[in-house]
């Protein structure tokens, strides 16, 4: 139990598979095989926040499950810390922090500070540092005035805040978040954010899964993006610009626009992607545009006759990114 | 922040973990006052009025059939139970995520249903006791109190092999609804095996308590014929049982638990 951590990734994801079955029917069981990962790789530095989005059911919990030891992969590896997440769970487990969150996963009807020293006891938090070390967590996650009251008291929010001082209680070197914030009013969800934020101070590489495009791009450096269970991309979140084709997006929109108009905006310097979306009697062009390349005056020059033509430009942003990627994976 | 880390667990703490835990859920939940202390209360005046007048030691049988009909279902029942709660509140995720074998809380579930269990038997014998207006002519008191709490471990075994079954599937309980009263009769609690249809014999045996209940009741009924050769034979086949059975938890639970990850069931409830 005293080995150093293994140099190297904090997370290395290679192949991972993982299937499961569930039964209907009750006298003529039909068997359902759902792929939820089909084929993951992946590697995530230390001591750094890296966040993974995805839409719902795209695996994001099944892969932050696998990596904590909760769950079984198919086939494929995972080494956390450099250790084999499904070998060497007794050295790994003392070593993490996992966050589930919502509303369940507490004991409701006994309270905050009991909840954290049932748990302190079975991470084996040393008994003389133990409620000194339960008075920290609860002052960090603001929880001080509410530790004695029963969970059950709390609202969406502390319940939340208790999760992330359970998580952290036993100083894990890895903490997995699973969609954080979910659920949570904006103030709470912005102090959880300040709160992820300053463990990696600490020294803690913070895995987070969210479908909240500002919160990855607020927290997380690098992140990757998973859908139907494979990851379609992986870079920083201006990589991820480029990837998609630019990193500045203008908005063309007018009553309708010819085939011929839209071959001439595809043909302007720069231009990668166009999308086109009816909206009402309107019609709206979104173009992905490289930097310094094709500017509002030159798509409003190619476009003529146009009498309620409007151009915006706005920096391309992360939902952008991810709609883009996601849409092209489920074409 | 990972400088100062303890690394390691301990069983021991693990398991006076859960049993706090436990009197705290215990405590909080007013439910349990029925089946742990107004249950007993109603076994008791039942019991005394069912063996009123049969024989000499109609007290002992009545003080032994409804003691065990309360404590099994807190100690047995009770203990299969606090994992099937777990996996409700979602608590069985975090828990099985910690260090800690869950054997240990587990065992720390078993100890407090344990405890809530004697107190059940406790109210029982002060019922019969009020009721009949004196304590039953035990021969040997020390040896039904040891005999006693050697039942509540016998039971506790069963409460834990019934735990990993919690663990494993959460339509356990549905299970353990269907057996609990095969159980309580076949092992049995209310009255001798011996009394059973003979081929009931051979599956009774395979319970530690029926084992340890026959025992208790040489030891505290003079003349009893129960279904072994005396108390010491049913002292060895208790402790052979329990043994088989708190190995088999050992076993089991580490194979139940490779198969929870491997079917990913945990949060289903």
């Amino acid at each position: 139990m005293t080995l150093p951590s293994r140099d190297g990734p904090a997370i290395q994801v290679t192949d991972v598979r993982r299937t499961f079955e569930s039964r209907k029917g009750f006298l003529f069981r039909e068997k359902t095989r759902t792929e939820a990962l089909k084929g993951v790789d992946l590697t995530v530095e230390r001591e750094a926040i890296f966040g993974l989005l995805g839409p719902n059911g795209a695996g994001k919990t099944t892969l932050t499950k696998i990596l904590s030891t909760l769950l079984l992969p198919t086939s494929g590896t995972a080494l956390v810390l450099g250790h084999d997440v499904t070998r060497e769970t007794d050295w790994l487990r003392p070593r993490m922090g996992l966050v589930l969150g919502g509303e369940r996963g507490l004991y409701n009807r006994i309270s905050g500070r009991e909840n954290l020293r049932y748990f302190a006891d079975l991470y084996g938090v040393p008994l003389t540092e133990r409620e000194g070390r339960i008075r920290e967590v609860l002052a960090r996650v603001d929880l001080e005035n509410a530790a004695d009251r029963r969970v059950e008291e709390y609202s969406r929010g502390m319940k939340q805040k208790l999760h992330l001082a359970r998580g952290i209680l036993h100083r894990p070197e890895i903490l997995f978040l699973d969609e954080p914030t979910i659920g949570l009013d904006p103030k709470s969800a912005r102090e959880t954010r300040k709160l992820i934020r300053s463990l990696v101070g600490d020294g803690v590489t913070i895995f987070l899964t969210t479908h909240y495009m500002f919160e990855a791009e607020e927290l997380c450096p690098r992140l990757a993006i998973l859908s139907k269970g494979r990851i379609v991309a992986r870079d920083t979140v201006s990589g991820l610009r480029t990837l998609v084709g630019g990193d500045r997006t203008l908005e063309v929109e007018a009553y309708g626009f010819e085939d011929r108009e839209l071959e001439v905006v595809r043909a302007l310097p720069g231009v990668s992607k166009i999308v086109t979306e009816e909206f009402g009697p309107m019609t709206r062009l979104t173009l992905r545009v490289r930097t310094n390349e094709t500017t509002v005056d030159q798509v409003r020059a190619v476009l003529p006759g146009h009498a309620e033509l409007a151009v915006r430009e706005r920096r391309t942003s992360l939902e952008d990114v991810y709609l883009d990627l996601v849409d092209e994976e489920v074409r | 922040m990972s400088a100062s880390v303890s690394r390691s667990y301990s069983g021991q703490r693990s398991t006076l973990a859960a049993l706090r835990l436990s009197f705290f859920l215990f405590m909080a939940d007013p439910q349990w006052l029925i089946p742990s202390m107004i249950a007993p209360v109603i076994f008791g005046i039942v019991s005394f009025e069912l063996f009123r007048g049969y024989g000499a030691y109609y007290l002992t049988y009545a003080i032994l059939g409804a003691g065990m009909m309360s404590m099994w279902g807190q100690t047995l029942y009770g203990s299969g139970w606090a994992t099937g709660q777990d996996r409700e509140f979602g608590t069985l995720e975090p828990t099985l995520q910690a260090p800690t074998p869950y054997l240990y809380v587990v065992l720390g579930r078993v100890i407090w249903n344990v405890v809530s269990g004697l107190l059940g038997g406790l109210i029982v014998y002060v019922v019969v006791v009020a009721f009949a207006g004196g304590p039953p002519a035990l021969p040997d008191p020390l040896a039904f109190v040891v005999l006693f709490l050697f039942v509540m471990l016998t039971l506790a075994a069963v409460g834990v092999v019934f735990a990993a079954a919690y663990v494993y599937t959460r339509y356990a309980g549905f299970i353990q609804n269907i057996g609990e009263f095969a159980f309580y009769v076949g092992t049995g609690c209310m009255f001798p095996v011996v009394l059973l249809p003979f081929w009931t014999n051979p599956i009774a045996l395979v319970f530690p308590p029926t084992w340890a209940l026959d025992a208790l009741r040489y030891a505290c009924i003079p003349g009893y014929v129960g279904f072994s050769w005396g108390l010491w034979p049913d002292v060895l086949g208790a402790v052979a049982t329990t043994s088989a059975y708190l190995l088999l938890a050992g076993s089991i639970f580490h194979r139940v638990e490779r198969h929870v990850l491997e079917v990913g069931n945990l949060d289903h409830y």
